[in-house]
């Protein structure tokens, strides 16, 4: 966060920059198929926000000594392009899109029925495209519609989102600038028919009813979010 | 990349295809896939383009950056072209560092663009000896069902034809302005399949073929860029006959690019 709480973000009629009102998500769209070459893919577009996931197998894992005897491994990768970014982002791997691929891995590894493919290997691939806040979510939403798009048995898509707390608002869904200049963040995986999580985040300054007031928010978002990825689902390949 | 096994079966059935002039998924020789251009597809690249050729898919991204002119050119600004093939365009490409494979697509498509003197490097220049734009170029594979070097090439230059110089962010005026791009190259690549050139082949003309030549061709019709990949042979005769091929074919796609810029 970046903590800079004089930056006004809210007007006087409760508005954010952007124009949603604290409770609202920002446009979401979502899409299969996108990868011709990949077993499964999903665009999703998420404000600005723009991500592809694109599955591979199951497949023979190798080197065979990260083969699971009981098990599929997952291997998770979260990356974002060089043209994602205002400033221009230098290829490869740095800490913090490592750290991301472990904890979405970490996510999707809680509901893929990984002991239906022993020995074998599930690639996942995220990329960003466009990023505007939140690509974590996005990318971990993408890759949920991926998977379920290329029939990998699972027990629920994961839904991620954040909410966050801005000018001493709670609100819903954060932006660019409300993630640039705001108080807290706070990204979820949600599992939308059980309500249980896989994922959790937070950084930032939130009392405990401001704290309730977020999760609350994912909650909801999730469930709307979740019925866009069934409608993508259900209507075939683009 | 790793290297996929070839299988024999699909290369002695290219070969059987290729004795009657035919390809596995039916398109004459000189044929290509349905080719797509978008442009300005990428919300924060100040320059983009999206390629579709049959399952084949890449963007290309423009972004700039202030440099210091090399010594020996201090009133010159550069253009930067990279290829990045990542894992998520197929089950053969791996993560890691750029692979020889990525490095060579970055590079022909690099000298396609530069030499054909597109972009005015002089232009780019700001302060002479102290500042100027570097010009990124910034190749994006998402699916790769082969033919990756046209898909770039067309991309590229697609992307660089749209691109704004961000004055405003950087402060120097008021408004953007365009990069200047005089030119529009264009490259067309041919595979060696069953014993024969073909344009534009795919995935499994690729896996299943032999040596790759690639031709870049500016407005008037001038060679800047020259490619052959993988092991191989060919004779000045069929040199000549894809070059033809390449001649009406670069134009083509150049006004394709014209037309997606209205």
């Amino acid at each position: 966060m970046g903590g800079y709480g004089d930056v006004q973000m809210i007007d006087e009629n409760g508005l954010r920059v952007d124009g949603r009102g604290p409770a609202d998500l920002r446009p979401v769209s979502i899409e299969t198929g996108v990868i011709p070459v990949a077993d499964g893919s999903a665009r999703v577009t998420w404000g600005s926000n723009h991500a592809v996931a694109a599955v591979y197998g199951p497949m023979e894992a190798h080197p065979r000594k990260i083969q699971r005897q009981d098990r599929a491994v997952l291997d998770v990768r979260y990356n974002m392009a060089p043209f994602s970014t205002t400033d221009r982002m230098r290829p490869g791997f740095n800490r913090r899109s490592r750290e991301i691929s472990k904890v979405t891995a970490d996510a999707l590894e809680s509901v893929v029925l990984l002991e239906m493919y022993p020995r074998s290997k599930i690639r996942i691939e995220i990329e960003i495209l466009t990023a505007e806040a939140g690509t974590r979510c996005v990318g971990l939403t993408a890759a949920s519609v991926a998977l379920a798009h290329a029939g990998i048995p699972m027990t629920d898509m994961v839904v991620s989102v954040a909410s966050g707390k801005i000018n001493d608002v709670v609100v819903c869904d954060l932006n660019k600038e409300e993630d640039n200049y705001g108080e807290a963040d706070l990204p979820m995986g949600i599992l939308p028919n059980t309500g249980e999580l896989v994922f959790l985040q937070m950084d930032g300054d939130l009392s405990p009813a401001e704290f309730q007031e977020a999760w609350d928010y994912n909650m909801e978002a999730a469930l709307v979010v979740h019925q866009i990825m069934v409608d993508a689902l259900k209507g075939g390949d683009a | 990349m790793a290297i996929p096994l070839v299988p024999q079966l699909l290369r002695a059935h290219l070969a059987e295809l290729a004795e009657n002039d035919q390809r596995h998924d039916g398109r004459a020789r000189w044929d290509s896939r349905e080719t797509e251009l978008e442009l300005g597809v990428l919300q924060n690249a100040e320059g983009s383009a999206k390629v579709r050729m049959g399952d084949t898919i890449v963007y290309a991204g423009v972004k700039f950056q202030i440099m210091t002119p090399y010594p020996d050119r201090p009133n010159q600004g550069g253009l930067m072209c990279s290829a990045e093939i990542r894992p998520v365009a197929g089950r053969n490409w791996e993560p890691g560092p750029p692979s020889p494979e990525s490095i060579e697509l970055g590079r022909v498509v690099d000298r396609g663009i530069r030499e054909s003197g597109c972009i005015d490097v002089d232009d780019l220049c700001i302060i002479p000896g102290e500042k100027a734009w570097q010009v990124i170029l910034d190749l994006f594979a998402i699916s790769d069902d082969g033919n990756l070097f046209d898909a770039f090439a067309l991309a590229g230059i697609a992307a660089l034809k749209t691109a704004m110089l961000p004055e405003v962010k950087f402060e120097m005026s008021d408004a953007d302005r365009p990069l200047p791009v005089s030119k529009t190259p264009t490259m067309c690549s041919y595979h060696k399949v069953g014993g024969r050139f073909v344009y534009d082949a795919d995935g499994k003309e690729e896996l299943g073929g032999d040596e790759r030549i690639h031709i870049t061709l500016g407005d008037d019709g001038h060679v800047h860029s020259l490619q052959k990949g993988l092991k191989g042979i060919f004779t000045a005769d069929e040199f000549a006959e894809i070059m033809e091929h390449a001649q009406g074919r670069c134009e083509e796609l150049r006004q394709m690019i014209l037309r997606a810029e209205g």
